[in-house]
């Protein structure tokens, strides 16, 4: 099977396990369960795509958080009401330290990054110079 | 200092900060000039990515996942896993006359060593080509001071004149010597004052070309004093296929300010075979399914869309141009491949090089028959018009009939008259390279061609003969040239006065010695 008709039936399974906009993740497991089962030759090709998929997805429907210093619960609260009113429901937040950011907060939501940490108002500034 | 202190503190506590947005994602994969990237779900078709390193991309490929980049500038600094983020920016060069003189690369930035380039306007590279309305139909002359393309195949002011042939049939000479001869012109009109004139602004690209030839094309314009005149955009053989692909855009972005601006320029692409040949590998690493040679569907559309952009904008839009001279290589003679067919379609006529007539010592070696210029005749000179009417039927005539006289003998007068018309035009059209003729001189010289007054010298004599009068016609009779280049028509007035110099010269010319 090529490659281009792997990707094809990796996306279909995909759509499969996508309900109301949102994966499905019971769905996903029975889809690598019953593919992984199946024992055909294009196997891991398939579930190689699926499982790209399945991570572009979380990533698209996760905030990641990053802070240099841990944040007060009322910001993280702020913040998360936020982020839900931009992206929908369904959106997780993972919260995680990064002393390297020197200050301020940087938030990923899939290809969109909000960054108002110290490191990126040095680099900025560096790039005038 | 306290001053300073407490200025300093204020702007600190006042200062507040936004946190920027941008649009990132991971390089996936990298190879053959271009990367892969998941993510960058805002980007635009034809924008710059920033790949970090200072290395940028542009974004050809947009898919539901990931975004197929073609990496500008040296990828082996690049990893995978790397983070490429949006500009907002679609991929521009430097324009204007600060270019002028200059050698630069696909992105505009200088590599003759001659420091940086002094532009402040940047024109995207893909750009719409001008509408209808805008447009207006030919009407200048390009005198590209080569005799047979002037007085037979005459290209104007916004045309698209494809030169067309196999490898060294002197295709890129023609250029060159279309060059030197607007950069005469140009200084000529200079010197004179004459602020009617429109110079011709000439750009170079050389695409896929070796680093030598490059180098040579330059020297010459250098010597010829023409490069003041000219912009070249090198991406020769060493450069990625990337590079060579975007280069002919970024050379029609410079040719197009000229054109914006109220003046006219002259693009010669050399050569669009090549320019196919790099975008089919670019196609082919980014996984573009490929069609007939392996050349991806839309190569028509990429060299339609690079051809379209020439043209003759009307007076109300500023009444500036953007002549092409796209240059194919054919294999063994073959216009029936599938770049050429494309090609000749676009263009507005061709100049065909014939390997043959190259080697029988006719050079420039234009084969008469399979040239053509659809759309040049409204602006070609009337003077020339008047010589040159007849000239290409002429031909046409004398080389059925000179392939016919070769199995017979003996032919009725009319017919050695024609033939040996034939042959003298033909030497007449023999011209060495770089040393364009001015058009007055041309005409001149055809007007003694057409009224017999060559008929009498041996035709090995012609070139000689030709020689002479034009000597004869600079160094005296500089006034009746200038009086034919001011009335751009030959009166009753000119023509006798133009008698009356050949007959002098031909006083002259039989009792001079044979060589």
């Amino acid at each position: 099977m090529s490659t281009k008709k792997a990707q094809q039936q990796a996306k279909q399974l995909f759509r499969l396990c996508v309900v109301n906009d949102l994966l499905d993740q019971n769905r996903a497991r029975q889809v690598v369960q019953h593919v992984s089962h199946a024992g055909y030759r294009a196997c891991p090709a398939i579930l190689g795509h699926f499982l790209r998929l399945v991570k572009l997805d979380c990533a698209r429907h996760t905030a990641n958080i990053e802070s240099a210093t841990p944040l007060p619960a009322d910001l993280l609260v702020a913040i998360q009401g936020g982020m839900a009113r931009r992206y929908g429901p369904g959106l997780t937040t993972a919260v995680a330290l990064s002393p390297s950011l020197i200050g301020g907060v940087r938030i990923q939501v899939g290809s969109d990054v909000y960054d108002g940490s110290v490191r990126a108002g040095l680099a900025a500034l560096e790039r005038t110079f | 200092m306290a001053n300073l202190l407490e200025e300093l503190e204020a702007q600190i506590t006042g200062a507040k900060r936004t946190a920027g947005w941008q649009n990132v994602g991971v390089i996936r994969e990298i190879g053959d000039g271009v990367a892969k990237i998941d993510g960058l779900t805002d980007a635009m078709l034809n924008e710059m990515i920033d790949l970090g390193h200072g290395i940028t991309g542009l974004a050809l490929n947009l898919e539901e996942t990931e975004v197929g980049v073609i990496i500008l500038g040296d990828y082996t600094k690049l990893e995978e896993g790397g983070e490429a983020h949006t500009t907002g920016k679609l991929l521009q060069v430097p324009v204007g006359k600060g270019l002028l003189g200059r050698v630069v690369n696909t992105l505009g930035e200088p590599i003759d060593g001659k420091g940086p380039i002094k532009s402040d306007v940047a024109y995207p590279v893909e750009k719409l080509a001008p509408g209808i309305i805008r447009r207006q139909s030919v009407n200048q002359p390009v005198q590209t001071g080569i005799m047979p393309i002037d007085a037979m195949i005459p290209i104007g002011r916004g045309q698209r004149e494809l030169i067309i042939g196999d490898r060294s049939t002197g295709k890129t000479t023609i250029c060159i010597d279309t060059i030197i001869s607007q950069a005469r012109l140009n200084r000529a009109a200079a010197a004179a004052g004459d602020k009617d004139y429109r110079p011709l602004y000439c750009i170079y690209v050389a695409i896929g070309q070796k680093q030598s030839t490059v180098a040579r094309v330059i020297s010459v314009l250098e010597e010829a004093g023409a490069m003041p005149y000219t912009i070249i955009v090198a991406s020769p053989a060493s450069d990625s296929a990337t590079n060579q692909y975007l280069a002919p855009f970024a050379g029609a972005a410079m040719s197009e300010w000229f054109m914006d601006n109220g003046m006219d320029a002259l693009i010669v692409y050399d050569d669009l075979s090549k320019h196919a040949v790099a975008y089919r590998q670019v196609s082919l690493v980014l996984k573009r399914p490929s069609g007939r040679e392996a050349f991806p569907g839309d190569v028509f559309y990429l060299h339609s869309r690079l051809l379209e952009r020439a043209a003759r904008v009307g007076e109300k839009y500023g009444n500036g141009s953007v002549t092409a001279l796209p240059i194919i290589e054919t294999q063994a003679g073959d216009v029936s491949a599938y770049i050429p067919t494309n090609v000749i379609s676009i263009t507005d006529g061709q100049i065909y090089l014939e390997s043959d007539l190259f080697y029988q010592g006719v050079r420039p070696a234009i084969s008469v028959g399979l040239s053509v210029s659809r759309v040049g005749s409204a602006a070609q000179l009337k003077a020339m018009k008047q010589v040159a009417g007849q000239l290409k039927g002429d031909l046409a005539q004398f080389r059925e009939l000179a392939a016919f006289a070769q199995f017979g003998s003996d032919l009725d007068a009319k017919t050695q008259a024609q033939i040996d018309r034939g042959k003298r035009i033909m030497e007449v059209f023999k011209q060495p390279q770089y040393d364009p003729i001015p058009v007055e001189v041309q005409v001149a010289v055809l007007w003694a061609v057409q009224n017999g007054y060559v008929d009498q010298t041996p035709v090995e004599r012609v070139k000689e003969y030709q020689t002479k009068l034009m000597d004869f016609l600079s160094m005296r009779k500089g006034q009746l040239l200038a009086g034919i280049g001011k009335e751009k028509t030959l009166s009753d007035a000119l023509k006798a006065e133009l008698k009356a110099a050949i007959e002098e010269f031909a006083q002259m010319w039989q009792g001079a010695p044979a060589r």
